[in-house]
């Protein structure tokens, strides 16, 4: 049992994209099993800050609340992660909640993450098929291929190894762990792979794979353990080939 | 001239709306699509288990028909047959399909589909990509959709929430209104069809294993649009969920179907370490009620038994309302592989590793059976019509629902691992019919007079200027709270219909005190409370679907279960037995030769069956939802007792 | 001929920063720090070999084409890299950050202190006209009188330090970046073995100090009397 009677939490707040920050400090009753989560729907039931003053509750998102759909990612205690799986008892108190840094702030707690999105278009993160209609079974693969892809499609583009990435930043080009991982995803299917020259073209420039610089916070801060840094390593490894391929080959 | 490429506004981005859009590119139509947040957050990614299909890859002698009857049987009864036949013959498709399109389904040793156990059946039937199947899907569809946003035929509106849909003059439905949840503006947007993927209804009740967004509002304003709404009453209660403050976590059936054991301790109040309690000090009460089945019987009875050993018996763990979900005799790295995801879930909410500890669940609120009342188009075989615009097609002409939202494939209990099944084909199989609609149409949604969609866009901004204006004393969120604890005490796993009326005051009361409710921001960026208070206004009355038509519903069947009205099947009863009954019936031979009490529980069965088969339909009339019945199409299976042990 | 697009020119430059840390900045940083080492093992040592390299032929040629252009454009980008992080190895606080910290640390650092070595050695040399079969005599006679300093020391301890460092740290980033290593095993077992290197390469040029700080001896020139 805790001994907590409150929980303060301050959350850095902002009214619209381009309005000031501003910081507010709510105090919220302790429960057994309480998250982050639990303590922004206790402020949405009753908005009023620390200094008992009547404010608009705090907007964040989320949707799944266990950790699959990526949604509720967010800085506490300065650090990225989901707020779901961020257990009251398990943080410093008082708890601090900034919005992800690293894209544009919406609205307090909110942030455009488009940009992981657009990314996923660049590098053609899709399967090309010929149609949906019955075409008989997929591909044969390896239960090992399938081990190894399974880890990297669980990448929910939450976003959190980006914000942790000294070299992803607001407003430049690179594309980050995430996208890397999931180039790597593609070229390891069968039938992805026959896209594999185009996504590695498109890891091969500005903002592409030779921008990391090998920090590895992505697999420290990532909530699914995608071997993030494999990742970069082995698509550092096919660009590498490509490259030279495209020296002597063309 | 050629033809104008048709325009169809699909709402919802989760396996149903992903898959009615990446088969209506692929038909050449331009779809927008309407979503809360990015399409890849959508509610589908919480499905765990699987999917089914009787691809019979352990040669167990499965087929579709043999699934088709599981489905049926585990609904009791209540699913359109035709329907549920069609999307059992097209799984096995619809599983290679998947598995073209780069799902990570687990492999067999020659590198094809595995398949494993789930509840409701006994053959190996279910695909599966660890514990996150649903996830696994959701993503991979979504990258398919990406591939066609990429050549421009999608148009995503994430971000974005539909209000409600236009309906013109004639009835038909010609686009929908839609509001940005960043600039807080309200539009509309005009389309040949739009199409409801908007899943279910948890939020109703607070605490369930849904997500957030999962208000039911688009199906709820749909209803209150004219939709009719079906067997709103049966919702599903999953039997192994992880309690929590902000949501009961799933802890999925494929748990079970891996191998893992549901027990309590048989001494009630027994508070030593699961680990420590020896084999013949524990009751594997599903084990011993059900030899046949086992920890896999459906859903329906898992959460019923629960519900009787802890609560009645009061043999809880340490006298609390929790059962063991017990693996630990299963092996590391086996757990990991095939239940990784789910058992990481437990871990990080509980602090608890269920490798080495059996897991503490109790049944949640999981999935709705009901939903909009959709159509359909049979043959005079009992085949569907696939090209037939009817299908899967809402009362209002032009609106359509597909997936959770929808009410005809899992009749009063869904079987595991079907639910991402049916959103797959019903969103695959409407897109002829959409199409086919609008072609049909006499007039396109371009000769619609402009005053139509003026209209339905200032009726809504007015509605959201309201709302703005509500400065009560009542916080909408605490309100919804109590809407939740009163469903939760009302319309659960064990139902009468004292209690059911009860919840409807409260739910009258609620309504009432609605009105009081305080828009607690007002501002005009990013704004989610008014469009809280719009839904909560929608989940009120989804509410009173859902509590009215359990209230009027005065029997047991599949998950609406009131003891009441509990025919009591005789333990030593042969579903066969009725079958027989009714051949000598038909034949007016001698009904007897039967054990005791047999007959007069068919009979009663017959009796029951004859008023109680039958859809609730909720229609909205005076401010109530007016129910009535509607029959089923039974044609193909006999409607029978069900039996598992 | 194709011209190549900015992007093709971004992953060269980038790659081309890679490898020229290898070969030839980091071969030279090996070559250079192994030799002037052998002054511990005897003079005579040292001396043949620093007038042997300094008597190859076109050796001004080889240097700017195999030291200076490599190592200007190794910094030069080096110093857009170091632009376009930003550390936060306050907050992230994991082995593998603080090393890349450290890196961008030590690469800004080194760079200073060559431009304080070839102040000390190079220029000078440009401006007495020496010649070079001198060279052995002329640099002890610089190292003896600079390591009477305790700064001096200092500024090559912490140079020395650096740039091993940074070699070393850089041949796994190298390894990384050309994807010789992939797997996370791979990763491990590669960095502590070039952190091995480093140290010993940090031993060799710490040596170097301590013999040329605690033992300085005049040589006269190889060939006497020119």
């Amino acid at each position: 049992m805790s001994t907590h009677k409150s929980v303060r939490l301050t959350v850095k707040r902002q009214n619209a994209p381009s309005a000031e920050s501003y910081w507010e400090s709510f105090d919220i009753p302790w429960k057994p099993h309480a998250n982050i989560i639990s303590c922004l729907q206790d402020i949405q039931c009753r908005p009023v800050t620390a200094e008992g003053k009547e404010v608009n509750p705090v907007a964040w998102d989320c949707n799944c609340l266990e950790e699959v759909c990526g949604s509720c990612t967010m800085v506490i205690n300065g650090k990225v992660r989901q707020a779901c799986t961020a257990l009251i008892d398990q943080l410093e108190l008082p708890i601090y909640l900034e919005p992800m840094s690293k894209f544009p702030t919406q609205r307090d707690l909110q942030v455009d993450r488009s940009r992981i999105f657009e990314n996923l278009k660049k590098v053609k993160a899709w399967v090309p098929i010929d149609g949906t209609h019955d075409q008989g079974e997929g591909p044969v693969i390896s239960d090992q291929t399938r081990a190894q892809r399974y880890v990297l499609s669980e990448c929910m583009s939450c976003g959190c190894c980006l914000e942790a990435c000294p070299q992803f930043s607001l407003d430049n080009k690179f594309m980050g762990a995430a996208t890397f991982s999931q180039v790597r995803l593609f070229n390891l299917h069968p039938t992805g792979a026959m896209h594999t020259e185009e996504r590695l073209e498109a890891v091969m420039g500005e903002g592409g794979i030779t921008d990391c610089g090998n920090a590895q916070v992505c697999v420290e801060v990532c909530p699914k353990n995608i071997p993030l840094t494999e990742s970069i390593a082995d698509i550092g490894r096919q660009t590498t080939l490509q490259a030279i391929k495209n020296i002597f080959q063309k | 001239m050629p033809q104008r490429r048709k325009k169809i506004i699909i709402i919802g981005g989760g396996l149903a709306g992903l898959s009615a859009a990446m088969k209506l590119c692929e038909r050449n139509a331009d779809v927008v699509i309407v979503s809360f947040q990015n399409l890849k957050r959508s509610h589908s990614v919480c499905a765990q288990g699987g999917i089914n299909a009787a691809v019979d890859a352990k040669n167990e002698g499965d087929t579709p028909e043999k699934h088709f009857y599981d489905t049926i049987k585990g609904g009791d009864f209540l699913a359109h047959q035709p329907l549920v036949r069609d999307m059992c013959h097209q799984a096995p498709a619809i599983i290679h399909l998947l598995d073209r399109i780069g799902v990570a389904f687990n492999r067999t040793e020659e590198g094809r589909l595995a398949f494993r156990r789930f509840g409701g059946t006994l053959y190996s039937r279910t695909a599966f990509a660890g514990a996150t199947t649903g996830q696994q899907l959701v993503y991979s569809l979504d990258e398919q959709v990406r591939r066609y946003e990429h050549d421009g035929m999608v148009e995503r509106l994430e971000w974005h929430e539909y209000l409600s849909a236009i309906i013109d003059e004639e009835g038909i439905c010609r686009g929908a209104v839609l509001q940005d949840l960043r600039t807080n503006k309200i539009f509309s947007v005009k389309g040949d069809a739009v199409i409801l993927a908007t899943g279910g209804p948890g939020q109703v009740y607070v605490r369930s294993t849904n997500s957030v967004v999962n208000t039911g509002a688009a199906a709820t304003t749909a209803y209150l649009q004219g939709a009719k709404y079906g067997n709103g009453e049966f919702i599903q209660i999953h039997p192994t969920a992880i309690p929590g403050q902000d949501k009961l976590r799933l802890m999925s059936e494929s748990a079970r179907g891996e191998g893992g054991r549901v027990w309590v301790p048989r001494k009630a109040g027994d508070n030593r370490d699961p680990m420590k309690i020896p084999e013949s000090e524990r009751y594997y009460f599903l084990e011993e009620n059900y030899p046949l089945y086992g920890n896999l019987v459906p859903r329906d009875v898992a959460s019923r038994e629960i519900y009787e050993v802890v609560y009645s018996k009061s043999m809880g763990i340490g006298g609390e309302p929790m059962v063991y979900l017990d693996l630990t005799h299963k092996s590391e790295e086996y757990l990991q592989d095939r239940l990784g995801g789910i058992l990481d879930i437990y871990r990080k909410f509980t602090g608890v590793d269920p490798k080495k500890v059996p897991m503490r669940i109790f049944p949640a609120v999981h999935y709705s059976m009901g939903g909009l009342w959709t159509d359909y188009q049979r043959d005079s075989a009992g085949f569907i019509d696939h090209g037939s615009p009817r299908n899967q097609s809402t009362s209002i002409p032009g609106l359509y629902a597909a997936g959770e939202a929808d009410y005809q494939y899992h009749g009063a209990n869904r079987l595991g691992a079907n639910s991402l099944l049916s959103c797959i084909y019903t969103g695959l199989m409407m897109s002829r019919a959409v199409i086919n609609f609008s072609d049909n149409l006499k007039k396109s949604y371009t000769d619609v007079s402009s005053t139509v969609f003026d209209q339905a866009e200032s009726q809504w901004v007015s509605r959201f200027k309201e709302i703005k204006q509500m400065n009560g004393s009542e916080n909408p969120y605490k309100l919804h709270k109590e809407l939740g604890d009163a469903m939760m005490a009302g319309a659960l796993i064990v139902r009468d219909n004292k209690t059911l009326e009860k919840t409807i005051a409260s739910i009258k009361d609620i309504e009432v005190r609605f009105k009081d409710v305080k828009c607690v921001d007002t501002s005009n960026w990013a704004n989610p409370v008014p469009s809280f208070i719009n839904q909560l206004s929608c989940m009120i009355e989804l509410s009173k679907i859902i509590a009215k038509g359990a209230l009027l519903r005065d029997e047991f069947r599949g998950a609406h279960f009131k003891p009441e009205f509990d025919l009591n099947q005789p333990k030593n009863f042969d579903p066969y037995e009725y079958i027989d009954y009714l051949e000598r019936k038909e034949n007016r031979e001698e009904l007897s030769n039967y054990p005791e009490g047999h007959l007069e529980y068919m009979q009663k069965f017959e009796e029951n069956n004859k008023k109680w088969l039958k859809s609730t339909i909720a229609e909205y009339k005076n401010n109530e939802p007016e129910i009535s019945y509607e029959d089923i199409d039974t044609s193909i299976l006999t409607p029978r007792p069900r039996k598992y042990d | 001929m194709n011209w190549l697009t900015r992007d093709q020119i971004h992953y060269l430059v980038l790659k081309t920063h890679s490898l020229t840390g290898l070969v030839p900045v980091g071969a030279f940083l090996v070559l250079h720090l192994f030799v002037n080492s052998l002054r511990t093992v005897g003079v005579w040592q040292y001396q043949l070999s620093i007038d042997l390299i300094n008597n190859l032929p076109f050796l001004i040629w080889i240097e700017i084409g195999f030291i200076y252009i490599p190592l200007l454009f190794h910094s030069a980008v080096g110093f857009y890299i170091l632009k376009t992080g930003t550390r936060n190895v306050n907050v992230y606080r994991y082995p593998r950050n603080g090393l890349y910290t450290l890196q961008r640390l030590s690469g800004a650092v080194v760079f200073v202190f060559i431009l304080y070595h070839l102040g000390t050695t190079v220029v000078p040399k440009l401006f007495n006209g020496k010649e070079h079969f001198e060279a052995a005599p002329y640099l002890i006679g610089i190292m003896n009188t600079e390591f009477e300093s305790w700064l001096v020391r200092l500024i090559y301890i912490v140079g020395i330090a650096s740039a091993s460092f940074h070699f070393a740290n850089g041949l796994w980033g190298f390894c990384m970046s050309w994807g010789v290593i992939v797997g996370k095993n791979a990763q491990r077992n590669a960095s502590i073995l070039f952190m091995l290197f480093g140290l010993v390469l940090m031993f060799m040029g710490f040596a170097t100090v301590a013999e040329f700080s605690l033992n300085p001896i005049e040589v006269s020139p190889t060939v006497p009397g020119v």
